[in-house]
């Protein structure tokens, strides 16, 4: 019996690629479909039944290490990759099938040995490396506020947070100053608060979100309250009494 | 309950030593003019310190802004000096009733030397202190010049180290493999443009000033390669007048937004998307900018290192004179530009 296989990878040339020395290197093997990326993996397990599927890790939309995860234990897994350091010691750590871009014809063949091997037995479970490979590639520390997207004029102006000096509530709006701007957003302090990353960005006012890293200077101000210059900026905040204890000495 | 030991902080050993000095030899000054012993002066002398001492000490760490702080500390010599007098007199237990009597000129004159030793005093202490102050201003400013050269130095070594991705490379050349087998001309094609790239972004074949037509030059080639890869997915177009290529702009800046676009922008989007890079100039800046049709930016995906390390170059290069800004594009999409005064040929 032929064996049947579904390649994905986003550059339609490395799938054209991958096909042809495919060809060579097991003739018996069939490819039943190609794919941009890894959407629709079941509606393609259920029309194709492959037994193995060529996955590139990085596709746009759903990448290979998303599609791997849907597939589960229905089919062989190898995957594709150009360069990944981290992907290439997993793969031998935890004895997964992998392919490297540019294509080697004496490698193709090695692999292709063990594959056919392979095939005999149930596709082993992928589900620990999986995870390993997506918390080494995968978005990290995604769920921090990155961006902040103010209007100035009819344009909408993005600045990374990291350019922001502070925030400051102004009546309705929030004020954004920035080393050379300073913008007006809708979202509230509080919100801002919730969404940005707490280690960079501190409350120190009811009204008042400072960036840390921008701080030059705190000093003693009137009342229990203590005063923050800026770098690269002349403005002074004020922390406010309750706040002040996030710069008592240690 | 609420302290009120700031007040008296700077009240250290080494002030109330000096002091001491200034006052034993102020007493030894002027010991000739005056019928007293010694001792009994410089109990005179220490009581006007001490008292004066503490007074111009709360006076300088009192949290008001009306009065200048030099003001208040002169109010605070005046009024030591005067309660000091009054003191000494107790001390030497002398009836107070009889000190605004018949000693008062004695009196008016330990507190006219007191005011007069004071001011001096507290004059060389505010000089020093501004002096102190300065140096510090000074260092603070050093300190700033330092951390931006250090900024401009790792920002040039992190251009150095991270220009050639490997990803890229290899994807590259395993197009190039398939192009020699399918299609060499192309694959010729492909090649040049990889050696073109390859080029002008090997940091040792890269010279320190550029022109914007190398920098086009670069980017054109990066996405004739990327044009090939994605297939369909990816158009471009280049929007720059002949005249501008000749203006100097810095390096690998431009080629930075260009494969944030590619690579943020059109790739992440599965329908095809283009990517426009245009150049101005009006009232004497340069205008450089990279437009893309792709997906945005999501406010809680990762700005590259990329953008902080091209604003990092703009300010040590021209100062607050140059810009990046980025913007949304409408419906969807990315535009970044580099703003730079429109020097000379380079």
């Amino acid at each position: 019996m032929k064996a049947t296989a579904v390649i994905a990878d986003d550059e339609p040339l490395l799938r054209a690629q991958l096909r042809s020395r495919l060809a060579r290197a097991w003739p018996d093997l069939e490819i039943v479909h190609e794919m941009e990326n890894g959407r629709d993996i079941d509606k393609v397990m259920q029309e194709y039944e492959p037994a193995l599927f060529f996955l590139d890790i990085h596709m746009p939309g759903v990448n290979g290490i998303d599609a791997a995860r849907v597939i589960g234990g229905r089919a062989h897994v190898v995957f594709v990759t150009a360069f990944d350091q981290y992907a290439v010691q997993a793969f031998e750590r935890g004895a997964i099938d992998y392919v490297l871009k540019p294509f080697d014809e004496e490698r193709l063949a090695v692999t292709v040995e063990r594959l056919k091997e392979r095939l005999e037995a149930k596709p082993a479970p992928l589900d620990a490396l999986v995870e390993e490979l997506a918390g080494r590639l995968g978005a990290k520390g995604a769920d921090h506020l990155r961006w902040i997207k103010a209007s100035v004029g009819s344009n909408v102006r993005l600045v990374p947070v990291e350019e922001v000096l502070f925030f400051q509530s102004d009546e309705k709006y929030t004020r954004v100053v920035t080393c050379e701007a300073e913008l007006l957003i809708r979202k509230p302090i509080r919100e801002l608060l919730e969404e940005l990353d707490p280690a960079r960005f501190w409350q120190i006012h009811r009204a008042t979100i400072v960036n840390v890293d921008r701080i030059a200077s705190v000093r003693r101000g009137l009342k229990d309250q203590a005063e923050i210059a800026l770098r690269d900026h002349g403005e002074t905040l004020v922390v406010s009494r309750a706040f002040t204890h996030l710069f008592k000495q240690m | 309950m609420k302290s009120y030991a700031y007040l008296f902080d700077g009240l250290t050993v080494r002030r109330v030593l000096s002091v001491t000095a200034i006052c034993a030899a102020a007493a030894a000054a002027v010991v000739w003019i005056f019928l007293n012993t010694y001792r009994d002066l410089l109990v005179s002398a220490l009581c006007v310190g001490y008292t004066s001492m503490v007074l111009f000490t709360v006076a300088g760490n009192i949290r008001q802004v009306r009065v200048p702080r030099e003001v208040m500390q002169l109010a605070a010599i005046v009024i030591g000096s005067f309660l000091g007098t009054i003191l000494a007199g107790l001390v030497k237990g002398r009836d107070v009733r009889q000190m605004f009597g018949e000693r008062m000129a004695g009196v008016s004159i330990t507190m006219g030397l007191g005011i007069g030793f004071g001011c001096v005093v507290v004059a060389m202490f505010i000089l020093r202190e501004k002096h102190a102050r300065d140096q510090a201003r000074f260092h603070r400013a050093e300190s700033e010049r330092h951390q931006l050269e250090k900024n401009l130095l790792e920002a040039k070594l992190a251009l150095m180290q991270a220009q050639i991705e490997p990803h890229f490379l290899f994807n590259t050349l395993a197009n190039v493999q398939h192009l020699v087998e399918t299609s060499p001309s192309e694959a010729t094609r492909m090649l040049d443009s990889l050696i073109h790239y390859l080029r002008a972004a090997l940091p040792q074949m890269r010279e320190s000033t550029t022109n914007l037509g190398r920098e086009i030059d670069m980017a054109r080639a990066f996405l004739e390669i990327h044009r090939v890869r994605m297939g369909a997915r990816l158009d471009f177009a280049i929007e720059v007048p002949d005249p501008l290529k000749s203006h100097a702009f810095p390096p690998m800046m431009l080629i930075t937004l260009v494969e944030n676009a590619v690579k943020h922008g059109v790739d992440p989007c599965c329908e095809c998307g283009s990517i426009t890079i245009r150049a101005v100039e009006s009232e004497g800046r340069l205008r450089v900018s990279v437009e893309d049709t792709g997906e945005g930016i999501k406010p809680k995906k990762g700005g590259g290192v990329g953008l902080s390390n091209i604003r990092d170059r703009l300010k040590a290069l021209y100062g607050a004179s140059a810009r990046l800004v980025i913007e949304e594009r409408a419906p969807h999409g990315v535009v970044a530009s580099i703003e730079v005064p429109a020097g000379g040929a380079a």
